[in-house]
């Protein structure tokens, strides 16, 4: 568990004073939240009926695949990270024993990203006017043991029916489609023509008001949980101990052998080609740098997982706003072309984090007689590539039928993709792609200024898709302007760490 | 006789001292060893060189080149291999070679014939087309060799370059190396294996606390021990003689004047 919390220490965000005051302010702000929803709840008594009693199933439900997402994730990375498996696996300890506390580990991570949200908000309405409302913190840990006993079996059932060489790759896909399966469902009908809108917890309380809504029994076991009725709280939470006990128990000496046959296998095998040819050595440093990035993200299982999520979001999105054009519905249109920028901003940004952060042999290009700058440009190029291929076909279906909004998507998404990249370029925190997973995201601050830039400018996009082209210099002058004040020097890009030294 | 590198009082504090007033010459035809117990600043020395370390003073030439003045051009005749390999896992070693060739913007033809050689004599023909993540510590290194030959260096900055390998892959570096030195190139290496220095390099330094407290032939060297008085019973015939007797007591060491060659 030690080990456990150290990995955790070493990749939480924040690190400096500069990392912690930023913390400070989050946690300030969501306490402010708080308070306010204490005071906004604090006469109110939640009714347990049928509505009520779905929609805490059904966001019970969403916090599940959530946490299996991430569950399912770092239990096929625990198959293949050797570090200290390989110590524990060879000491006299049981393999049911490492493996229950290696899950312990995973349970605990995650239960703790979803109190750290959680806390903050709801501190104030449980220590004023809700004490019961500390149910709910039960109920998490419950479903974090649920889903890490959920996660080790689909990862153990995914290495027994596709092999170590596949496993790590198909799992971090698995994984991405999990966290975003209900937002993928909720889409599914809007984007197949059937409904105009989306809005499930409309679609519930219609049904609710006829009296057609009557959940089983069962499903009333999460709200009462949450409101802190003791029964239901540790029915759940005994309840999910013992599938993740017997989880744990029955799985170990499988994950052992499993781990033990993980080694050595990770990742699928390179597609053969004939000899060497004499083209792949052609195009120089821009080229070669192009051809090694894109075949890095290709092979990355991790990483991918990371990127997949977000293109999960925006192809719902890009379909339905290809839709909206066929069918000329203007409002939607501006909207759609708004969040495809958005989106294609923070696919670019992920990946050009990756590109240009995580460098494997950094004193290879450092010792090389390749420029930074060219290096940079096609480590940049590389993460804009894909999102350009995500793109391509989108922009065709809009050529097609609304060429001025197509112009104006292709223009926001290139600016919000270039404009993630250059944020990356100046707060780039070179380490090792291993220590990746370990070290996070990048920067808080870059992190949260591709959010804000990508927005401004998928907000100028919609404008100018919905005529309002005048307008749409606002929120580009204020993005512009973010850009601006964010930028940094050789100089201080090179103190963020080890760093390309030519110039 | 073509000088392949000058370091002329170079200086390096990260904490402390790491190297102080550093002189060495490397010429061309020469494999030259760099000694020194752990902490001696050998790696840092290296690294200076390779352009990895910015120097606080002194002076670095590669084949006449300034190389503080114009890296990039002493760059583009040098290599650097480290004792951890410089690799990607999740390339294949024709992929690698590929990437590097380009980073020194060989001719493609050149560069996939050197790949063909380099991969067949070090062995790794047969493995060019899968991923180094499965490799060994010493494939790897002859993956990263192979990557630091790839544009015919002129100057092979090594450091502990027979790390991890078996006995006979370290030969077959060894040979390599030896060849690279008859062809005119110039190699200079740190090594703790002792009796490679022995056999291999044509001068030695021995370094510790950051200075250079000897250099020359390992005949000079015997020499100097003996001159100052320092040579043991059977008069400190092996290089680990000379090497513990310099080392044991830096600061009563004589400066290189006295045994280069």
């Amino acid at each position: 568990m030690r080990l456990y919390w150290r990995n955790f220490r070493a990749g939480r965000a924040g690190k400096g004073p500069r990392g912690l005051i930023g913390l400070g302010v989050l946690a300030a702000v969501m306490i402010a939240g708080g308070v306010f929803i204490a005071l906004g709840l604090h006469d109110w008594r939640p009714p347990i009926n049928a509505l009520s009693v779905t929609i805490a199933a059904l966001g019970c439900l969403v916090v599940f695949t959530l946490m299996l997402s991430q569950t399912l994730s770092a239990s096929s990375e625990a198959l293949y990270e050797r570090g200290d498996l390989d110590l524990l696996f060879s000491s006299p300890i049981g393999p049911a024993k490492v493996l229950f506390v290696r899950a312990l580990g995973v349970a605990a991570g995650v239960t703790t990203l979803f109190l750290l949200a959680a806390v903050p908000l709801l501190g104030p309405s449980i220590v004023w006017g809700h004490p019961g409302w500390i149910g709910l913190f039960g109920v998490l840990a419950s479903l974090a043991l649920a889903a890490t006993a959920a996660g080790l079996l689909l990862a153990m059932a995914l290495f027994a029916l596709i092999g170590p060489r596949r496993t790590r790759t198909v799992a971090q896909v698995l994984a991405a489609l999990v966290g975003a399966a209900f937002f993928l469902a909720s889409q599914a009908r809007t984007i197949l023509g059937r409904e105009t809108s989306g809005s499930l917890v409309a679609d519930i309380a219609r049904q609710a008001q006829d009296g057609r809504l009557r959940p089983p029994p069962v499903a009333s076991l999460p709200l009462r949980a949450m409101l802190g009725e003791p029964l239901p709280l540790l029915a759940l939470l005994g309840g999910a101990s013992l599938l993740f006990g017997l989880s744990a128990a029955t799985l170990g000496r499988r994950f052992s052998d499993a781990a033990a046959a993980a080694q050595g296998k990770t990742g699928a095998r390179a597609p053969r080609r004939g000899t060497a040819s004499t083209r792949a050595f052609a195009g120089g440093v821009f080229l070669a740098t192009l051809r090694k990035e894109l075949l890095l993200i290709g092979r990355d299982a991790a990483l991918l997982s990371q990127v997949m999520l977000r293109v999960l979001y925006l192809i719902p999105t890009a379909l339905l706003l290809s839709r909206n054009a066929a069918s000329g519905a203007g409002a939607a249109l501006a909207g759609g072309a708004g969040v495809v920028v958005f989106l294609a901003g923070q696919v670019a940004g992920s990946l050009a984090w990756i590109t240009l952060s995580a460098e494997e042999a950094p004193d290879l290009l450092a010792v090389s007689p390749a420029g930074t700058s060219l290096l940079r440009r096609a480590k940049l190029a590389a993460a804009m590539l894909p999102v350009a291929l995500l793109l391509a076909p989108l922009i065709g279906v809009l050529v097609w039928f609304a060429p001025v909004v197509a112009a104006w998507t292709a223009a926001g998404a290139l600016l919000a993709a270039w404009s993630s990249g250059l944020l990356n370029v100046w707060h780039q925190r070179p380490g090792k792609r291993s220590e990746f997973r370990r070290r996070g995201g990048s920067s808080w601050l870059a992190t949260i200024a591709e959010i804000v830039v990508s927005a401004l400018i998928a907000g100028a996009t919609g404008l100018a898709v919905a005529g309002f082209a005048a307008w749409s210099l606002i929120p580009l002058v204020l993005a512009g302007v973010a850009l601006l004040s964010l930028r940094r020097g050789e100089a201080q890009i090179a103190r963020n760490g080890r760093t390309l030294v030519n110039s | 006789m073509t000088e392949a590198l000058i370091v002329r009082g170079l200086d390096k504090t990260f904490a402390k001292p790491a190297v102080m007033d550093l002189d060495l010459t490397v010429h061309a035809g020469e494999l030259y060893a760099l000694l020194g117990p752990n902490g001696a600043g050998k790696t840092t020395t290296l690294r200076m060189v390779a352009g990895l370390t910015r120097p606080d003073k002194g002076e670095i030439r590669v084949f006449g080149i300034d190389a503080r003045t114009d890296p990039a051009a002493a760059k583009a005749v040098t290599a650097w291999a480290p004792d951890e390999a410089m690799i990607y896992d999740k390339l294949t070693p024709l992929e690698y070679l590929e990437f590097v060739a380009g980073l020194w913007n060989v001719e493609p033809k050149v560069g996939k014939a050197r790949a063909d050689d380099l991969l067949a004599k070090l062995g790794l023909a047969s493995e060019a087309r899968r991923r180094c993540e499965g490799f060994s510590r010493g494939m790897k290194q002859k993956v990263a060799l192979a990557g630091a030959l790839i544009h015919d260096p002129k100057l092979l900055i090594l450091d502990e370059p027979l790390t991890g390998l078996d006995a006979a892959a370290a030969r077959l570096v060894k040979d390599m190396l030896q060849d690279r030195v008859r062809a005119g190139g110039a190699v200079i290496l740190t090594t703790h294996i002792l009796e490679v220095a022995e056999r291999m390099a044509d001068r030695i330094g021995i370094i510790a606390g950051g200075r250079l407290l000897a250099e020359g032939t390992l005949e000079a060297l015997r020499a100097q021990t003996r001159r100052d008085g320092r040579a043991g019973a059977d008069g400190g015939s092996t290089l680990e003689d000379v090497f513990l007797q310099l080392t044991a007591d830096p600061v009563a060491a004589s400066v290189v004047d006295g045994a280069s060659a």
